[in-house]
């Protein structure tokens, strides 16, 4: 009998799921409480958030190895697993439905939305080492385009809801939760780190507005 | 106030000259009945003549009583196969077996949702009741569907219990504490309807996945005092391709088990069960 670790799906799935939480999940914390700093003015964030990131150590090999990786496996994965279900949450209104549905609703969004972020922040910036001079301006820039902002309002939402979803779902997948009631109320704990951290966010962007 | 069928054991001269008094109550023609406020019910039935021809709706019209079943609406169909235009046709081909919700056999969609018709009471709907195969399984005819793929979910996963081998077989079972024997017997009531797996996102004919019931079965194996001697042999077997890690936590199962058994609670115990055999497997036990 093969056991768990010559299975290359078991792995995978839970790989896949690890991949989520950490490195992505704390990296997605990270860059909220980052961006958080935008409130103490351009001079402040241009001196004390962008450019310690910008000089640190190994940074292209951790962005590759910590966050785009991971990234590209999950969101990779992420699109073989919807393949595999079929959603009904109209003939099933339950709420664990519905997030069932939302879960791979909101992963494919996010999926189109970081290629857009990626391509205005780190890509565009690769082209244009001049706007790490002065990053907070060219956010500011982007951000009071109200189509932009809304776009990355969306960005925000979605993704921490997928993040929050995932930790519930993740708890049950590795066994921290077994029953119904702690599920329920680990879903709730769930929900309030989510409008913590979209709450967080959400703050973070509007403090690039002038 | 519930009306209770006849008891009068037909003779046999009544049954072949159809009068059967089961019958009677059946088709509504005992004058002995009280009235209910439920007189008459429309059904769409989806209808499909063999595995490989298209589906196509009919619609009737029966008299009934409120507290009838959907089972018992069906057979009483079967006597009169007419149509709501007037046209006979075929009668309705569907399962049923023990009438009492132990079997698992009667699975269809009620107005869309997988339920036991012999459980399910005509006054509980509102309107046209609307009856399908149950989804996901392949179709035999009308709402006979072929379920022999959870018999193979069964075996996959070894959902028994080795009595035969080389220990003494006249020792006497482990004791379990009232508790174990009170949890276990909640999954011990499945019947293999296939509600849970008609419901689930993630079950499918062209999916691997053996389903929650399949799953439950292993919770339910793993905690017996003989079964769990092959705890880890049924742990690998949900560890790899279509087992426990393809469930997406949707939880419609335990919305619609009939038996209401705690399937997402089972998938929640293997869950910690198969990370802990993951440790074991990767690090040594």
């Amino acid at each position: 009998m093969q056991t768990s670790i010559h299975d290359s799906h078991f792995i995978l799935r839970r790989l896949h799921s690890l991949f989520g939480l950490i490195p992505i999940g704390g990296f997605l914390v990270l860059h909220i409480w980052e961006n958080g700093q935008s409130h103490l003015g351009a001079e402040y964030f241009n001196y004390y958030v962008a450019q310690p990131i910008m000089h640190t150590t190994y940074l292209l090999i951790i962005e590759i190895v910590v966050i785009a990786l991971p990234l590209l496996f999950h969101a990779g994965y992420g699109l073989v697993i919807i393949g595999s279900g079929s959603a009904e949450p109209f003939r099933y209104r339950y709420r664990r439905n519905w997030l069932y549905w939302l879960q791979r609703v909101s992963g494919v969004a996010i999926v189109a939305f970081l290629a857009l972020h990626i391509g205005l922040t780190r890509v565009a910036a690769w082209l244009d080492p001049a706007i790490y001079q002065d990053l907070f301006g060219y956010m500011q820039q982007s951000l009071t385009q109200p189509v932009t902002l809304v776009v990355y309002l969306l960005g925000l939402w979605l993704s921490v809801f997928h993040l929050s979803n995932g930790l519930a779902t993740a708890a049950i997948a590795w066994g921290l939760t077994t029953n119904a009631a702690a599920q329920r109320r680990f879903g709730y704990v769930c929900l309030l780190i989510g409008v913590i951290l979209g709450s967080l966010g959400t703050h973070a962007l509007i403090g690039f507005l002038p | 106030m519930t009306t209770q069928p006849p008891d009068v054991v037909p003779e046999s001269a009544d049954l072949i000259l159809n009068r059967d008094p089961l019958l009677a109550f059946e088709l509504g023609n005992d004058d002995s009945l009280p009235a209910s406020s439920i007189d008459q019910i429309d059904l769409k039935i989806r209808r499909q003549d063999d595995p490989f021809s298209k589906p196509y709706w009919q619609q009737f019209r029966l008299p009934c009583q409120g507290k009838e079943t959907i089972t018992a609406l069906l057979r009483k169909l079967r006597n009169q196969p007419v149509t709501i235009d007037g046209e006979t046709v075929d009668p309705v081909a569907f399962d049923h077996n023990c009438m009492e919700e132990v079997c698992g056999a009667c699975a269809i969609l009620i107005n869309g949702k997988p339920r036991m018709a012999c459980s399910a009471l005509i006054e509980e709907f509102n309107g046209m009741i609307t009856l399908e195969p149950l989804s996901k399984f392949p179709i035999i005819r009308d709402l006979i569907v072929d379920r022999s793929r959870m018999f193979a979910h069964l075996k996959r996963v070894k959902a028994w219990i080795t009595l035969d081998g080389t220990w003494e077989t006249q020792q006497p079972p482990l004791r379990m504490s009232p508790h174990d024997v009170a949890v276990n017997y909640l999954y011990s009531r499945c019947m293999y309807c296939g509600c849970c797996m008609a419901a689930c996102p993630q079950y499918d004919e062209n999916q691997e996945f053996v389903g929650p019931a399949t799953l439950a079965q292993v919770r339910l194996l793993n905690h017996h005092p003989l079964g769990q001697y092959e705890k880890t042999e049924r742990l690998h077997r949900i560890m790899t391709v279509g087992g426990l890690s393809d469930c997406g936590n949707a939880q419609n199962c335990v919305r619609v088990c009939p038996k209401e058994i705690p399937l997402t609670t089972a998938i929640g115990e293997l869950g910690r069960a198969v990370t802990w055999q993951l440790f074991k497997d990767l690090f040594g036990d």
